[in-house]
């Protein structure tokens, strides 16, 4: 049993986000809570209170009482809370401590000090519960995210904790890996585990959670069974702020616009990796000016495609032919920016402002373009920030300025709106359009059914490396996106 | 080299050393390989050194590098001991040349067939049976950890500026190194916190003695490593005392 008493907690920093007020609140032995709301509603908090991380490594103002089995939580060491709690985050990188998948489920026990012969009997038990033993003794940076994810989850049970966390553990997974995460919750539900998830993506939940808790500024606003929230209408789930409970329905959406004559062509694309050949696409065109989707399975050659356009690949081959002419790899460099899943990776100055600047030629009048662009793009208020200082939409809003100040025609997203909440996505968007208004060609690589509903208006479906279809929205591509999306959320 | 080395899950092909013969071997090479002049004993101590290297790498099933380092070393070695005598100052970019590789060589390669071989649990369990104290280990631990994450970061960076048209003789190529390194620095501060919160929550720091389920032990082939690499050690030892020439 897991209690709340009154309890509030505030972070250091000046910040008020993700701070929580008077949680009251008791968890039964063996419930499924999932907790969702708007990012910086307090989930991730309301998730380390449980596993220990606040006050013992987060710190700040902390009142009331959060208390195990009658045990206040704050009074123990992290060590005596970890064979208790087990927790899942959400980045996959940064969750591994070993560098080989059995050093990494062992690390745990190890730590705690188990007899060796105990530690490999209870790895055997969970290799056999999670169907792992494909990925047993190898190296963690050869696995796919979905896989690591995998990993990280047998790794919170090899203690076999009664009370597990798991923080937006889809975040950076693909609609397949979400099904096999979605697997290991029932496995945990089955052995009669409490289970806390903090989550936006709500349709892999549906049948596994037995209550929902919606928070909105660090409290909780609402308590009720699933039955009850499974009752809620689409505009009232909408309004709440939250992801679709069910898979899309692309019907009601598809919508013939008018799109330009004028083609992109990509030809004689090819790739591989030593031997393995990644992509080969002898010749696809896309209208000029439109949103393009990229989707298929992970591995198909997504990111391949989406590097080779940006000519980041310098062994690739192929041409983009555009207005009469032809941009080789290396011009590309030039034509096409890629923003990236983590943009703070492409963001080098101290300042917004001269973010944008460094992408311009040194013109007298460039700090007008460069207040234009974040006018127009809703960040002009950001412009004396540090940009490692803002929140990831923020920094992913300042290196699409620097793509528009450099005058880049075609702009490649990768998965823009991982881990994004209704109100973000929707943002993200809304900035898609404006890019579209100003004429910009837009690939997007994307696992988010709601995005592609929303902005998308032509698709590439990439398989094997090969582009298996490019169309607009039609009734087949409909089709075969509602097929593609059912399949991979297992249905 | 490729970041890939550090991470490898040991390529277990082959016979197996124990993490402290590696060591003692790195040391050895280090020792007599890296110094000195190239007269008397040294002249057969030094290629039975090198040799240490060679015998590993086939050991584990890399010809290809195996041979490339042999000649290479044979080369190199050769010039150093015929040509360069005969040459005088003239021939000093030779010497350096041939000096500097022909001594290094053999401690890097060996050093890549180390990394390349020891997963961190190996190189954890061996330490502890050297008693080295955990304040020692866990930091070394998590260098070996750290430094695939850190690389492929570097490499995302790279990319990234490559976009923006930073490079040499491009855009603002006085500032490369600060492009590089500060977004590196923040990255790698975030994953360093998500990294400790990570195993902080699995029971990281308990004050409970340690389990390891990593075997490591000296077998046959480290016995045999081990006295060779000491026969070369006394063979210099007597050298230096005047009992070899």
């Amino acid at each position: 049993m897991l209690e709340f008493n009154n309890v509030s907690f505030s972070y250091d920093a000046a910040s008020t986000s993700g701070q929580i007020s008077n949680i009251t609140l008791t968890i039964p032995e063996g419930q499924v809570v999932l907790i969702c709301g708007e990012s910086g509603c307090g989930k991730t908090t309301l998730t380390r209170l449980i596993n220990g991380l606040i006050p013992n490594y987060y710190e700040g103002d902390l009142l009331g009482s959060v208390r195990v089995h009658g045990d206040k939580i704050s009074e123990k060491a992290l060590y005596e809370i970890a064979p208790v709690v087990g927790s899942v985050f959400q980045n996959p990188r940064s969750q591994f401590f070993a560098v080989d998948t059995n050093s990494e489920l062992a690390f745990g026990c190890e730590n705690l000090g188990w007899p060796e012969e105990k530690i490999t009997a209870r790895m055997k038990e969970v290799v056999a519960d999670f169907h792992i033993q494909f990925l047993m003794n190898r190296s963690i940076f050869a696995l796919s995210g979905g896989e690591k994810q995998k990993i990280a989850c047998a790794s919170a049970a090899m203690m076999n904790p009664e009370i597990l966390v798991l923080d937006e553990p889809s975040s950076n997974l693909d609609l397949k890996s979400i099904h096999e995460l979605g697997k290991v919750i029932r496995l945990w539900k089955d052995q009669g585990k409490t289970i806390i998830i903090a989550e936006h993506r709500l349709s892999y939940l549906m049948d596994l959670v037995d209550r929902v808790l919606y928070m909105r500024d660090g409290e909780i606003t609402d308590d009720m069974s699933i039955q009850e929230f499974k009752k809620l209408s689409r505009e009232e789930i909408a309004r709440m702020g939250l992801r679709s409970r069910l898979p899309i329905d692309f019907k009601q959406h598809y919508k013939t616009a008018s799109l330009s004559d004028e083609q992109i062509t990509m030809s004689n694309f090819y790739f591989s990796y030593g031997n393995q050949p990644a992509l080969q696409i002898d010749s696809v065109s896309v209208p000029k000016g439109s949103v393009i989707g990229i989707v298929g399975s992970n591995g198909a050659g997504k990111t391949t495609l989406a590097r080779c356009l940006c000519g980041l690949e310098k062994k690739s081959s192929g041409e983009i032919h555009m207005d009469g002419k032809s941009y080789s790899s290396k011009k590309r460099l030039n034509l096409c920016y890629m923003v990236m899943q983590n943009p703070s990776h492409q963001l080098f100055t101290e300042a917004v402002l001269d973010e944008v600047m460094l992408s311009m030629d040194g013109n007298e009048d460039d700090q007008v373009t460069a207040e234009q662009i974040l006018m127009d793009l809703n960040i002009e208020t950001l412009k004396q920030r540090h940009p490692m200082s803002l929140s990831g939409g923020q920094q992913q809003r300042v290196a699409i300025a620097s793509a528009v100040a450099s005058g880049r025609e075609i702009m490649v997203f990768d998965e823009p709106t991982s881990g994004l909440d209704f109100r973000h996505m929707e943002e993200v968007a809304a900035v898609l359009e404006k890019l579209q208004q100003m004429g910009k060609t837009l690939f997007i690589i994307t696992h988010d059914p709601e995005l592609i509903q929303r902005c998308c208006d032509y698709f590439l479906f990439v398989e094997n490396g090969k582009v298996k279809w490019s169309e607009h929205w039609n009734e087949h591509s409909e089709s075969e996106l509602a097929a593609f999306f059912a399949e991979e959320n297992g249905l | 080299m490729d970041w890939q080395v550090l991470s490898s899950q040991a390529e277990n092909k082959g016979i197996r050393l124990d993490p402290r013969t590696k060591i003692f071997l790195l040391l050895t090479i280090s020792i007599l390989v890296v110094g000195g002049e190239v007269s008397g004993i040294m002249i057969v101590i030094k290629p039975l050194t090198a040799l240490i290297p060679f015998l590993l790498l086939l050991s584990s099933g890399k010809w290809r590098q195996a041979i490339c380092f042999t000649t290479l070393f044979t080369i190199l070695f050769l010039c150093e001991l015929l040509i360069l005598p005969a040459m005088g100052t003239s021939g000093f970019l030779l010497l350096f040349f041939c000096g500097l590789f022909g001594r290094l060589l053999p401690g890097v390669v060996m050093g890549y067939y180390t990394v390349s071989t020891t997963t961190v649990s190996e190189f954890v369990a061996a330490m502890e049976r050297m008693h080295v104290t955990q304040k020692l280990i866990i930091p070394l631990a998590v260098l070996f950890r750290f430094f695939p994450t850190v690389m492929e970061e570097y490499h995302n960076i790279g990319d990234a500026m490559r976009m923006r048209g930073i490079r040499i003789g491009g855009r603002k190529t006085s500032k490369m190194l600060e492009y590089r390194f500060i977004p590196m620095m923040i990255c790698s501060v975030k994953i360093g916190e998500e990294l400790s919160a990570a195993s902080l929550t699995r029971g990281l720091g308990a004050p409970i003695k340690r389990t390891n389920i990593c075997q490591v032990g000296f077998h046959k082939f480290d016995g045999c490593m081990l006295l060779y690499g000491g026969l070369m050690l006394v063979l210099n030892l007597f050298r230096a005392i005047g009992l070899l020439w």
